[in-house]
């Protein structure tokens, strides 16, 4: 068991546990947004940042990556994290204003403005649908691809993958493209489930043990 | 090639070469590294090579071709052993004459090398101060090794080191030594690599597989340390990879190394291969049963990459992307394997700190910081290359002394260091020791050695900008706040950049940096704000200039620069619309473009400083510059001013008073009389024109063209009261009670610094003011004898010429404590003074001089007072008249703070120079004590305090500009305060809030360009103003410059790039044309 102090109270946890579940547990709200119970932590949006260590050495990491230490001190709410969350926040309402998950996630912080240029994409990089489709789907067909301001997310070559199962999976964890996987726009969408017209569930023979998540889904409408 | 089997073999082999060593044969190191044979080294080294072989020279000539060097700026250039010769930049034609010196063991003096701009020869590598000022520990090794010949690195005693770590008593000692070393990480953040080392020595690999990785992933822009050391001496490298490994009891070596450095790859893979067979690596390496082998991995050139957790992802064949830590690498690293990362230059420091102890090592560089550090020099500098320095040098000393100070005329202004995650540095903080805890206090870091040298011509906010851009790309993208945070910062910066700037963008900047470092994984991003922090930190008055005042001081930033030359003009003249006009032959309108802005055309046409040409794209660009203000003259000479004849407005009922009748108060009345305001102009003299007829020279300005060029800006609203002296005559009170709505101080600074010596009242010695206006004002000639000048601006220089000119001189001396380079006169005053027989004596100072004048400079820059050198003072007087004085020399001494260097006066050299007179020209300040009575805050120097923006004084309605304020300036200056004074009152009189909102000063008039360029008639050097000789001129005042033919006017006008064309284009017809086609075509 590892011993350490989050926000004053000590707390003593399995090791390999990370610092943003040994947090829940003792019920400190931490903001999460590329984490999700059953996919590995990633930590690409910053959201879930604390601080650790004593000033003036403290540092701001990640809790949803960060292990648990033996006589780590944590703080998840101080002057400094709320300051970069915020901005985390900020920046986030700036790229991606339609995200209702984004949205929420301000107004509970009472971010109400963001000062930058405003921008429309529909996708933070935040690597859920990656995971959840590598190790949820066990598909692996999409995935990321260059770096810095060339980053983008989908399949290899741009075409519908041959490993996609059409599941959907990729849109249910999404948290900023809900609106995107749209049959109206198929160029648009990332694996193209969505516009696929035969769905999974009609050919059960080749999926038989799957999970669809596609909703609205066309084969359900039919079969209405 | 022998391979060994024990110790014992190696050790007698290695003796063997050692003793071999022949020591009689001249060599010839040529540098066959990439920078060399960039610049050509190869096509040496096969001269070289042919003539050894035709004059069959092998017996008598070796030739040996290393890695780089370091001095990259002498590029390709040749080093004779064993007298050390270095003969920089040669060309093929120069080898010959070498070699065949080389072998007789002569030298080639003409080809020798010498400091720029000095001709005293530097004959062996020794005597360069670019050399000299270094301790060349490690990059030293690669001017005596071929890289591709192992035995060439046995010979300088390579491998003892790892000889004497296999013989050791146990493999703990030499994690011991390396500790006791105190060894940092030179790749970055400074860990101690001993720590390192003895934490993989702990780990256990359930594996039994330890990786020890050579990071030569290096990634900065202009940084190519780690690529000299592998091409450069590659065996040095591999000797500490198997130290490290033995230490460790590590199994595999990778060498991870960029594709784009396809020489470091062959040098290392020839390396790996030889010792491999030398059986130095490989199983049972000489019989100690020590298995260890090395690889070398080609990275894909992502800047991530030199970031441990997403390098080894990258060796993983995984996307180069960092993890989170914990776990280290070192407990979890190459495919779960325990791993040592370490930075090239790192592992080269290994072998000497075995070999000479630890304790040899610590006495090199500073506390904390032991060893030596080598950085890519480049930039703004004289010398640049690699150099290789202890820890704890001061950065001054690697700038100026082995850099060799600023390669142009323009100051150094700071120092970037830390490649784009590091910050910069101001050269006010030059004196900063380099070492990795100095360099993260001041919000840099020592990162892998980059080193980049910026002067007044760089702009700040652009370097940060440029970083940004780099990091937005280099991002590996995996955080948000790193990916989005350098996007957003760029933005930003751009935004700046392009004059968009707001106040509030400022704070958002710092906001988002600071978020940025906070909350990113890995040291990319935690460094990424460094270049915004830094610049944010020490050059926040260059963002606000960009932002509040829309000017870029540097020029860089084009969408507020426009035409360079519109740009630096103080009066916002557009220079390229009236070369235009010249160019068109329209001389008339070429007359209207400059007068609109400038009320002193004629008299600018002669003393202006010409800060327009000292922007002008052709010259900054290597051309020469556009001859803008003889063009001027040339204008002016011909065209009469009543070709540009504003009406003023229907008279107003407020009036305006003011002091002064110089360029200031002229410029201030004229504009505010031509608005309708009813001004009074008082003068304390009996005719206007303050300075440009008291204290600049006829010769230099013609007193007729003064009073004509005045006449024409008189009109019914402005009245003379001459005579009539402020503070004497009246009080600011007086004039607000005489029905003055507002005034405007402008008298200038007339009365002239004191030396503070004894006797300095004696007869024989005037201020240089109180010379020059008995003599413009009222013909007296006060000079006689041999005359002495001390002082070293213009009002010296000027002083200095009067006296030549005067009838009873017999010769006249100037007397300056630095050197000519650093005279603040302008340079063509200071030449035409020594042609016409003036004899400047620098490095010469009368001893309490120096305080006084260091004075004035400091108090000119920011008001604070300084005293520092004070010594006995001299002045011999006989019957109460100047008989001799005594003075002292000068060297020059450290740099200071400005970037100039201070003279020091050298004791024991005072010396007595003869004089009948006595100018003392050492400066002037206004003579504004009483002001301060009437409630006028003053600064030290005597000049008026105003908001710079405004011209406002502390009291309302009470207006101040030109020298009252600056301190002595230029002409041209203070016809910019009086422009911006009556924009002010103005203002202030329609109650409106001051100042305007400042605007970028772009060129807005289309003007076609020529329009056939065509390459006849013309030429690419500039046309200058015939003048009069040195023997015409002397004792007389006529003019010395006359005006250009018109022939030479329109060559020079064409010469012109017409920088607003950039700006203007868009209007032009055929610009608008297509447009209007598409819509009728709709229609
Ligand atoms: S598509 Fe959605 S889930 Fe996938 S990375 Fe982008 S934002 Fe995250
Ligand atoms: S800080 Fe930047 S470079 Fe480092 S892991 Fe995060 S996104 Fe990648
Ligand atoms: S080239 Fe012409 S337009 Fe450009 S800066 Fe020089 S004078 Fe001005
Ligand atoms: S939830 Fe931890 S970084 Fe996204």
């Amino acid at each position: 068991m590892i011993n350490l102090t989050i926000n004053g109270v000590p707390v003593s946890v399995e090791k390999g546990t990370t610092v943003l579940e040994a947090a829940r547990y003792l019920g400190f709200p931490i903001p999460t947004l590329c984490h999700k119970e059953g996919l590995t932590p990633y930590g690409a949006c910053r959201l879930c940042v604390v601080e650790i260590g004593r000033e003036p050495n403290s540092r701001l990491v990640s809790s949803c990556t960060y292990p648990v230490e033996e006589g780590l001190v944590v703080r998840t709410a101080s002057e400094r994290v709320v300051k970069a969350r915020r901005m985390v926040i900020e920046l986030l309402l700036a790229s991606c204003p339609q995200s209702k998950t984004i949205q929420d996630i301000a107004s509970r912080h009472n971010v109400r403005q963001q000062r930058f240029r405003q921008e429309h994409e529909d996708c933070i990089l935040c690597g859920l649908c990656v995971r959840m489709c590598e190790e949820q789907m066990m598909a692996g067909a999409i995935g990321f691809r260059g770096r810095g301001r060339g980053r983008s997310l989908g399949t290899p070559f741009d075409v519908q993958s041959e490993v996609c199962r059409l599941c959907g999976g990729c849109m249910e964890v999404c948290p900023a493209c809900q609106a995107r996987c749209t049959f109206n726009e198929p160029e648009k969408a990332i694996c193209g489930a969505c516009a696929n017209l035969s769905p999974p569930c009609v050919e059960k023979e080749q999926f038989h043990d799957m999970m669809c998540y596609l909703t609205p889904c066309v084969a359900c409408e039919i079969k209405k | 090639m022998r391979s060994f089997q024990t110790i014992a073999e190696f050790k007698a082999y290695r003796k063997s070469l050692l003793d071999a060593k022949d020591k009689g044969k001249p060599c010839l190191v040529i540098c066959g590294g990439t920078g060399g044979q960039a610049s050509g080294s190869n096509d040496l080294i096969r001269v070289i090579k042919r003539q050894i072989l035709e004059q069959n020279l092998h017996d008598r000539l070796s030739l040996r071709i290393t890695g780089c060097l370091g001095f990259c700026e002498m590029d390709p250039f040749i080093i004779v052993e064993p007298g050390y010769n270095l003969y920089p930049k040669l060309k093929m034609a120069d080898v010959p004459r070498i070699v065949a010196a080389a072998v007789k063991g002569e030298v080639v003096e003409d080809l020798l090398y010498r400091e720029p701009g000095s001709t005293v020869i530097r004959f062996s590598e020794q005597d360069i101060p670019f050399f000299q000022g270094q301790t060349r520990i490690v990059l030293g090794q690669n001017q005596r090794v071929d890289p591709i010949r192992i035995d060439d690195y046995l010979r300088i005693g390579g491998y003892a080191a790892l000889e004497k770590a296999l013989a050791g008593p146990d493999r703990g000692w030499i994690v011991e030594e390396i500790l006791k070393s105190k060894l940092r990480g030179r790749g970055g953040a400074g860990f101690p690599t001993g720590k390192k080392w003895e934490m993989a020595r702990g780990q256990r690999s359930p594996s039994g597989r330890k990786y020890v990785i050579c990071n030569a992933d290096e990634g900065d822009p202009g940084a190519y340390m780690d690529r000299s050391m592998l091409e450069g001496n590659p065996h040095l490298i591999i000797e500490g990879m198997i130290i490290a490994a033995l230490a460790m009891e590590a199994t595999h070596g990778i060498v991870y190394v960029r594709t784009e450095y396809p020489l470091a790859i062959k040098h290392a893979t020839i390396a790996i291969r030889e010792a491999r067979r030398m059986g130095l690596l490989g199983k049972n390496i000489l019989g100690q049963g020590f298995d260890f082998d090395i690889e070398t991995f080609h990275g894909a050139g992502a800047f991530v990459c030199g970031e441990e957790t997403a390098l080894i992802k990258s060796i993983e064949g995984k996307m180069g992307e960092p993890r989170q830590r914990p776990p280290y690498p070192i407990v979890k690293g190459l495919f779960g394997c325990p791993t040592c990362i370490n930075n090239v230059e790192t592992l080269a420091n290994v072998p000497y700190i075995l070999s000479h102890g630890a304790d040899a090592y610590l006495k090199i560089g500073a506390e904390n910081n032991a060893g030596t550090k080598i950085f890519s020099l480049v930039g703004k500098i004289k010398n640049t290359g690699l150099v290789e320095v202890p820890l704890g040098t001061p950065i001054g000393k690697v700038v100026h002394e082995i850099g060799g100070g600023p390669s142009g005329t323009a100051k150094i202004k700071a120092i970037q260091t830390g490649g784009p995650s590091g910050g910069c540095i101001p050269a006010s903080m030059f004196d900063l020791p380099i070492d990795y805890d100095s360099l993260a206090k001041a919000g840099s870091i020592m990162g892998s050695g980059g080193m980049i040298v910026m002067d007044q011509n760089t702009c700040m906010v652009d370097v940060a900008k440029y970083f940004m851009n780099f990091l937005q790309d280099e991002s590996c993208g995996k955080c948000f706040t790193c990916r989005k945070g350098t996007q957003r910062l760029h933005e930003i910066l751009e935004d700046i950049t392009l004059g968009k700037g707001t106040p509030e963008h400022l704070v958002l900047l710092e906001e988002l940096a600071r978020t940025v470092k906070d909350t990113t994984m890995c040291g990319l991003g935690q460094t990424a704000a460094n270049p915004v922090l830094s610049t944010l930190k020490y050059f926040r008055e260059e963002y606000e200039r960009h932002i509040v005042d829309k000017r870029c001081d540097a020029f860089v930033c084009k969408q507020l620069t426009g035409a360079p030359c519109q740009a630096a003009c103080p009066v916002d003249t557009e220079p390229w619309r009236y070369v235009a006009m010249i160019e068109r032959g329209d001389y008339e309108e070429a007359y209207r473009v400059i007068r609109s802005a400038n009320p002193f055309p004629a008299v600018s046409a002669r003393v202006c400083d010409r800060k327009c040409e000292s922007r002008c794209t052709l010259g900054v660009s290597g051309g020469e510059a556009i001859a803008i203000r003889a063009l001027k003259r040339f204008v002016t000479d011909r065209v009469k001013p009543s070709v540009y004849k504003p009406t003023p407005a229907r008279k107003k009922r407020m009036k305006v008073a003011v002091i002064g009748a110089g360029p200031a108060g002229i410029t201030a009345a004229h504009g505010l009389s031509l608005l309708g305001y009813g001004v009074t102009i008082f003068e304390a003299e009996d005719r206007p024109g303050g300075m440009l007829s008291c204290s600049l020279p006829a010769y230099r300005l013609p007193r007729d063209i003064v009073a004509r060029e005045i006449k024409t800006l008189v009109n019914k609203n402005i009245k003379f009261e001459f005579g009539r002296v402020l503070g004497r005559d009246m009080t600011i009170h007086d004039l607000f009670v005489d029905k003055y709505d507002a005034v405007f101080l402008a008298f200038g600074a007339h009365e002239s610094m004191r030396l503070d010596l004894k006797h300095e009242d004696v007869e024989g010695i005037y201020p240089s003011i109180e010379f020059l206006k008995a003599f413009n004002m009222r013909g007296e000639e006060l000079a006689r004898g041999h005359v002495g000048v001390i002082g070293g601006g213009n009002s010296a220089v000027d002083a200095a010429r009067v006296a030549l000119r005067q009838k009873d001189v017999t010769g006249v001396s100037l007397f300056y404590r630095r050197t000519r380079e650093e005279m603040p006169a302008y340079e063509e005053e200071v030449e035409a003074a020594l042609e016409e027989g003036v004899r400047i004596e620098t490095l010469i100072s009368p001893v309490k001089i120096l305080a006084r004048q260091e004075e004035i400079e400091a108090a000119l820059r920011e008001g604070v007072e300084l005293e520092t050198l004070v010594s006995p003072i001299r002045i011999h007087s006989r019957k109460g008249r100047l008989a001799d004085i005594e003075c002292i020399r000068n060297r020059l001494g450290d740099v200071d703070a400005t970037g100039r260097r201070r003279p020091v006066p050298i004791p024991g050299s005072e010396f007595k120079v003869k004089l009948d007179t006595l100018i003392v020209a050492i400066g002037e300040r206004p003579k504004s004590g009483f002001l301060a009575n009437m409630g006028l805050e003053i600064d030290k120097g005597g000049r008026v305090r105003v908001n710079p923006k405004t011209l406002a004084t502390n009291l309302r309605g009470v207006f101040a500009g030109g020298d009252l304020v600056t301190g002595p300036n230029t002409v041209i200056d203070a016809v910019a305060a009086g422009k911006k004074a009556a924009e002010s009152i103005e203002l202030y009189l329609r109650k409106q809030p001051l100042p305007r909102p400042a605007r970028p000063k772009l060129p807005e008039v289309y003007i076609e360009p020529p329009q056939d360029p065509g390459s006849e008639g013309r030429t690419n050097r500039r046309a200058a103003n015939p003048a009069l000789t040195p023997a015409e001129r002397i004792k007389n005042f006529r003019e010395v410059e006359m005006t250009m033919p018109e022939k030479t006017a329109r060559e020079e006008s064409r010469r012109c790039l017409r920088c607003d064309l950039a700006f203007t284009a868009h209007k032009s017809a055929d610009g608008a044309a297509p447009a209007a086609k598409e819509g009728e075509q709709h229609d």
